[in-house]
């Protein structure tokens, strides 16, 4: 067919005009082959520039557009509508870049600007006689959720989907939801009592209709792609019948086994067989078959003889379910690093960690919210803060700082001194860290009403000394060292991604930094996007941060899940890559290279197969081809050759 | 109502009050035939508890005394419901204070009382539904509004986006490169604008600000004012034929009125902010346009080729209705004059200031000179806190961004100014985000950017160099330094008519002035009004990361609004 092309050229104002004699480039191309129009304009993007692009494709019945103007970023979108209310292909149209790339770089050298773009422009008209007419694929949209992890962020992200109409399915490792949030005493600034926050969320998760949460429980594989992921969910068995169980806590008396407290991080013990925590809402009874003399070739029935109502069920198994979701949260938290990690902090019970501090400050805590340490119980009198363990320390954990400690820190110091009035609270710290609402002010009162004393420096060991944990430091702002009889040491170890993050990111296909912590698509622009469409990040997942900054992630990433359901249907971008099966020798490189999984190998052709609603178009595979089978839709080796011819030719 | 449950609920929170008391007193009540102290009532087992009392007792009231009832009211609600009775017959009241414990105990016995008549005097509520009108005002086109705009337009529900400058793109735009990676605003933000001008779902009035707000949650009606821009922009193409030729030149708002040598940073008398404004139309600043300060020039008339200029235009104002507002009216920086003990001189420059010397796309081309007298600055020092942390010239809170934008500018002048020297002044180095730790150590250990650890007592001209008066709080001695240029990391404020807009919306503002969430840990985007959304600074201040998702948030509690097709409003009624 005849192909008729027309070109326009934009000034972008004095942008591209200012450096690129625009009417020459229009000029030199106007008898280019196939091409039947050329001008320029001051802005195209403008109500009549658009009107001029229109006006001429009807006109001259042109077969095709070659825009010369800004990066496609800025205006390949509204070109192609441009093109398209016409009746055009909105693939017939071409970008040529001659602001970005030419006149911007090019300021001071208008000579070479202007000869630059003729061959950019050149170039973009090549590659669109070659242009294949596309359309973009229409996928099907489920629209229900999976949120993975069940602390405060994913029963944020659960509660707002849920509220928008949409069903949602929440996956809780373990055998309760809350999360860490669960555990803590009370939040900075505002003192409030965490149970009194997290009750009604979790309580209004639990019994919401759309929403159906899964506990003790694991994504075990995911498939698919955005609109139809398809998801495995494994759930381990409680080994208790819930249907018969009347919670009536007969058989927690008689288990034989004890172990310490998950929930209370060591500090208080739990049978085999337990009830989970009353700050998460649940109040349900299970088994942990790892401690449990039953599973562990032991012949004790203690608990399945004493229950009145023969709740004990052990034979139970795991269970898998499939579901299939459109998109997916992900908010499985940190964990705390290990205190054991620093060798010159002496292990010792009355060293304790952030967390292990809260459960002790907790008034639903192990210690009923008195505050005793966990040698003795004794209540301790001098106790010392050390910031930064782990954290802003690259020798013995990590170069980054996790954000809350500064402020939890002060907040136990706030609540301890209340507590024990007659006490000292000491403050080790690099920088004071106090930087969102409410905080400095915060900070500011435990110093100033609640005597906190704060020394500048950090604490170089710990070691205990008869009754006492000595505490060897310095403090920066005299120069002089310090040393301080403790009767409790609480470290703030730095937060870091969980244990099981990177498999789950590898089941996922998304990101990890070097850390561990999923990335985000753009750390400034796209903070809750991963590079995986239909896949977002919410909470410490991604980074460390505090309880309002998780909440507002949280929405973010609720937000673009709301934006996809919203959809009638679900457009994928056709510019992808295709197998020439003729060529194809089904060896698989190209399955391997493949970033977003999109290539199989039929098993009966034998040759590689791309699901296209899953490729992303980033030419991989092409590269990695070593037959030249594989090929991209309006990207093929001939396009880039006289692209190629075009750009250097200018040069040579 | 004759036969009422008191759940008196203890826990830390309430220590100062004497339960026993308490219970003693109330039981005494007519109509009270259960009254008893709980702890922990708003968790699981507690409310088991209220359940089976109900059951048992056979009670056809309950009053509940515990904390809040805004984060509680629901829970109780829920667990009284579903033992059978009705709404209205359960009342929740905060029963918390901080002062004596005997004053406290006596408190909380009136407040009880008088809350057991209220609940006596209930009655079922009466329910409105209002309609949700399924479009949203978005106030303010920073990053933040921009983000907030997208997501529901994405979402598929029609935004009317209001700007009060001419270009959306808010205090972004005008930024050199962002933290920590160094990408230019110019590059990643103006797509973003773009798609915001371009998007079927968004309609932009800039030039344009909030005149009255009415209405509640589903249906707000809002008057705009659309200021006098002396330009018809429906005429106009955006061809800026104008501003060139405009004779009069004056300093630029958008460049912060940087008096830099050969006018640089000087606009027109008609003008737009920059070269990638959206939308890109020009206004005339009256003034200092010549034919309205001294009626005869009308060169930007005979320029135009559409005949677009319009000098007897006047403000005009339009009505729409929207079913939810979110506010993203972001910030401004405190002024350097606050601080009196430095000089106010060119060479001393507030933060964003010295971000358009060192843009790409400023008035200099990224070139980074002096305003004084033009000469490239081989030392520069920074001072952060100006104003921040400082309650007796400034503000207690701290700003946040100040300490990763000033090392950024600290890197940016060093990677122009290869032999230069840089100080940074600071109290406590504040790097929480992600990748920001690295991005200091970077500036320090490769660019050589040196960090003193105290503030900045007095800074003054002498002669041809800032003098800056300071103290080492590490070496305990003070510190003098010359230098060629002074950048001041200012305190961030509520965006200047903060406090005006927030009237007009009926919402809280805090005592800074920053638009008051409904709850800081976990209501962080919602204002004191249903329906009334928060994003970005005018919250309080945040980088740009978190403005992006907070924009998104709030975008999230619009479109779960408006999956509902009504909202019902619950008016308690009492007999």
């Amino acid at each position: 067919m005849e192909k008729r092309i027309g070109v326009f050229v934009c000034h972008c104002g004095l942008n591209i005009a200012g450096t690129v004699d625009v009417e020459r480039v229009a000029e030199a191309v106007k008898d280019y082959p196939d091409v039947v129009y050329s001008d320029h304009y001051i802005y195209m993007c403008s109500d009549p520039g658009q009107e001029l692009v229109r006006r001429t494709i009807r006109e001259k019945n042109l077969t095709g557009v070659v825009m010369a103007n800004c990066s496609p970023l800025m205006h390949e979108k509204t070109f192609r509508r441009v093109v398209a209310k016409e009746g055009l292909n909105p693939y017939l149209l071409e970008v040529a870049n001659i602001r970005e790339d030419v006149s911007w770089p090019h300021e001071n050298e208008k000579e070479l600007a202007t000869k630059k773009a003729i061959s950019v422009v050149k170039m973009a008209i090549e590659k669109l006689k070659r242009n294949m007419e596309l359309t973009p694929m229409v996928v099907p949209l489920h629209k229900k959720a999976l949120v993975i992890g069940g602390g405060i962020a994913g029963i944020t992200a659960a509660l707002e989907i849920a509220r928008a109409g949409y069903e949602v399915l929440v996956v809780e490792k373990l055998p309760y939801v809350g999360g860490h949030a669960a555990q803590l005493a009370g939040t900075f600034p505002t003192l409030d009592r965490v149970p009194c926050l997290m009750a009604p969320m979790i309580a209004e998760m639990l019994s919401h209709p759309k929403i159906k949460v899964y506990t003790s429980a694991e994504v075990d594989e995911v498939s698919g792609y955005v609109g139809n992921f398809s998801v495995k969910i494994k759930t381990k068995p409680s080994y208790i019948d819930e249907g018969k169980c009347n919670n009536c806590g007969l058989c927690l008396d008689k288990c034989p086994v004890t172990c310490p407290s998950e929930f209370d991080r060591g500090l208080a013990e739990r049978k085999a067989i337990y009830i989970t925590p009353p700050e998460t809402m649940s109040q349900e009874v299970l088994i942990d078959s790892e401690s449990c003399l039953h599973f562990n070739g032991d012949e004790c029935h203690a608990c399945e003889e004493i229950c009145p109502t023969k709740a004990i069920d052990f034979l139970q198994q795991e269970t898998t379910v499939e579901e299939t979701v459109g998109g997916i949260v992900v908010a499985t938290g940190y964990e705390l690093w290990d205190k054991k990690n620093i060798p010159e902090y002496e292990s010792d019970p009355d060293v304790i960690d952030g967390l292990q501090f809260e459960r002790i400050l907790s008034p639903s805590g192990p210690t009923g919210g008195e505050i005793r340490r966990p040698s003795d119980g004794k209540i301790p009198k001098q106790i010392v803060f050390i910031s930064c363990c782990g954290s802003r320390d690259p020798e013995h954990g990590f170069i980054y700082c996790s954000r809350v400690c500064c402020m939890y820190i002060a907040k136990q110091a706030v609540l301890y001194s209340r507590t024990v009035p007659d006490g000292q609270a000491y403050v080790f710290y690099i920088d004071i860290r106090s930087d969102s609402k409410g905080y400095e002010e915060f900070v500011q009162s435990a110093m100033e009403e609640e005597r906190v004393l704060y020394l500048r420096g950090r604490v170089s060991k710990l070691f205990r000394d008869g009754d006492k944990i000595k505490v060897w430091g310095a403090d920066t702002l005299t120069g002089k060292s310090v040393e301080i009889s403790a009767d409790l040491v609480i470290m703030a170890t730095a937060i870091t991604p969980r244990e099981d993050a990177i498999a789950l990111a590898r089941k996922l296909n998304v990101t990890v930094d070097a850390i561990g912590f999923l990335t985000e698509a753009h750390p400034k622009l796209q903070p809750v996007e991963t590079l995986t469409t239909g896949i977002y990040i919410a909470g410490t997942v991604q980074w460390p941060r505090d309880i309002p900054d998780t909440i507002a992630s949280t929405g973010g990433a609720v937000s673009k899940v709301l934006s996809l359901f919203s959809r009638k249907e679900l457009l994928h971008e056709p510019t992808i890559a295709w197998p020439d099966e003729e060529v194809c020798s089904g060896c698989g490189i190209c399955a391997s290279v493949c970033t977003y999984n999109a290539i199989e190998i039929d098993p009966i052709k034998r040759v590689a197969k791309v699901n296209e609603a899953v490729c992303e178009g980033c030419g991989a595979c092409i590269a990695s081809c070593p037959s030249g089978a594989m090929r991209h839709k309006n990207w093929n080796a001939r396009q880039f050759m006289e692209m190629i011819d075009i750009a250097t030719g200018a040069y040579v | 109502m004759e036969r009422i449950g008191v759940f008196v609920c203890h826990c830390k929170l309430m220590a100062y009050i004497d339960n026993r008391t308490v219970v003693e007193a109330i039981s005494k009540k007519p109509g009270v035939v259960h009254a008893a102290a709980y702890k922990d009532l708003c968790i699981a087992p507690g409310l088991e508890q209220v359940k089976d009392v109900i059951k048992n007792e056979r009670l056809d009231g309950v009053l509940v005394t515990s904390c809040s009832p805004v984060l509680h009211k629901e829970v109780f609600r829920q667990a009284v419901t579903s033992a059978g009775l009705e709404d209205h017959q359960v009342q929740v009241v905060d029963i918390r204070s901080h002062n004596g414990i005997k004053e406290n105990t006596e408190r909380a016995i009136e407040v009880i009382s008088s809350a057991l008549d209220i609940l006596k005097a209930s009655l079922p509520p009466v329910h409105t539904r209002v309609p949700i009108t399924k479009k949203v005002l978005v106030i303010g086109g920073g990053i933040a509004g921009i983000r907030a705009s997208l997501d529901i337009a994405d979402g598929g529900y029609q935004v009317i986006l209001v700007e009060r400058t001419h270009s959306i793109g808010g205090h972004m735009i005008q930024y050199s490169e962002t933290f920590p990676t160094l990408d230019c605003p110019q590059c990643i933000e103006t797509p973003l604008m773009t798609d915001t001008g371009q998007h079927d779902n968004i309609t932009i009035y800039a030039y344009s600000e909030i005149e009255e707000v009415t209405g509640s949650i589903g249906k707000y009606k809002v008057r705009i004012r659309k200021k006098a821009a002396y330009v018809d922009w429906d005429k106009c193409n955006g061809c800026l034929m104008c501003t060139e030729k405009c004779p009069r030149r004056v300093l630029s708002e958008y460049e912060r009125y940087l008096d830099l040598p050969k006018r640089q940073a000087h606009r027109r008398a008609i003008w737009v902010p920059h070269a990638q404004a959206v939308p890109m139309r020009p206004i005339i600043d009256r003034e200092q346009c010549l034919h309205f300060t001294k009626g005869k020039c009308e060169v930007c008339v005979d320029t135009c080729p559409n005949k677009a200029i319009d000098f007897d235009q006047q403000d005009s104002f339009l009505e729409i209705e929207v079913g939810a507002i979110v506010v993203a009216s972001g910030f401004d920086l405190m002024p350097k004059s606050a601080i009196k003990e430095y000089d106010l001189d060119p060479d001393i420059l507030e933060g964003i200031e010295f971000e358009r010397i060192l843009c790409p796309a400023g008035p200099t081309a990224g070139k980074v000179i002096r305003p004084s007298d033009g000469r490239e600055p081989k030392t520069v020092a920074f001072i952060s806190c100006c104003g921040s942390r400082d309650p007796e010239h400034g503000v207690p809170y701290c700003s946040r961004v100040c300490c990763m934008y000033l090392v950024k500018m600290a890197l940016l002048y060093m990677h122009a100014v290869h032999d230069g020297q840089t100080f940074i002044f600071y109290i406590d180095i504040r790097t929480t985000g992600k990748g920001y730790e690295e991005f200091v150590q970077r500036a320090v250990d490769e660019d050589h950017v040196l960090y003193i650890r105290g503030k900045a007592s007095k800074i003054f001209r002498d002669g041809d160099k800032i003098v800056v008066w300071g103290s080492d709080t590490l070496t305990g001695k003070r510190i003098e330094v010359a230098v060629d240029l002074v950048v001041l990391g200012m305190a961030m404020l509520p965006s200047d008519g903060a406090k005006e807009l927030a009237d007009k919306l009926g919402i809280a503002t805090d005592e800074h002035g920053f638009m008051m969430e409904l709850h800081p840990k976990l209501r962080p985007l919602e204002s004191s009004v249903p329906g009334i959304y928060l994003a970005g600074c005018c919250q309080g201040p945040k980088d740009i990361q978190d403005s992006v998702a907070q924009g998104g948030g709030a975008a999230s509690k619009v479109l779960a609004l408006f999956a509902q097709d009504e909202v019902i409003l619950e008016e308690a009624v009492t007999s």
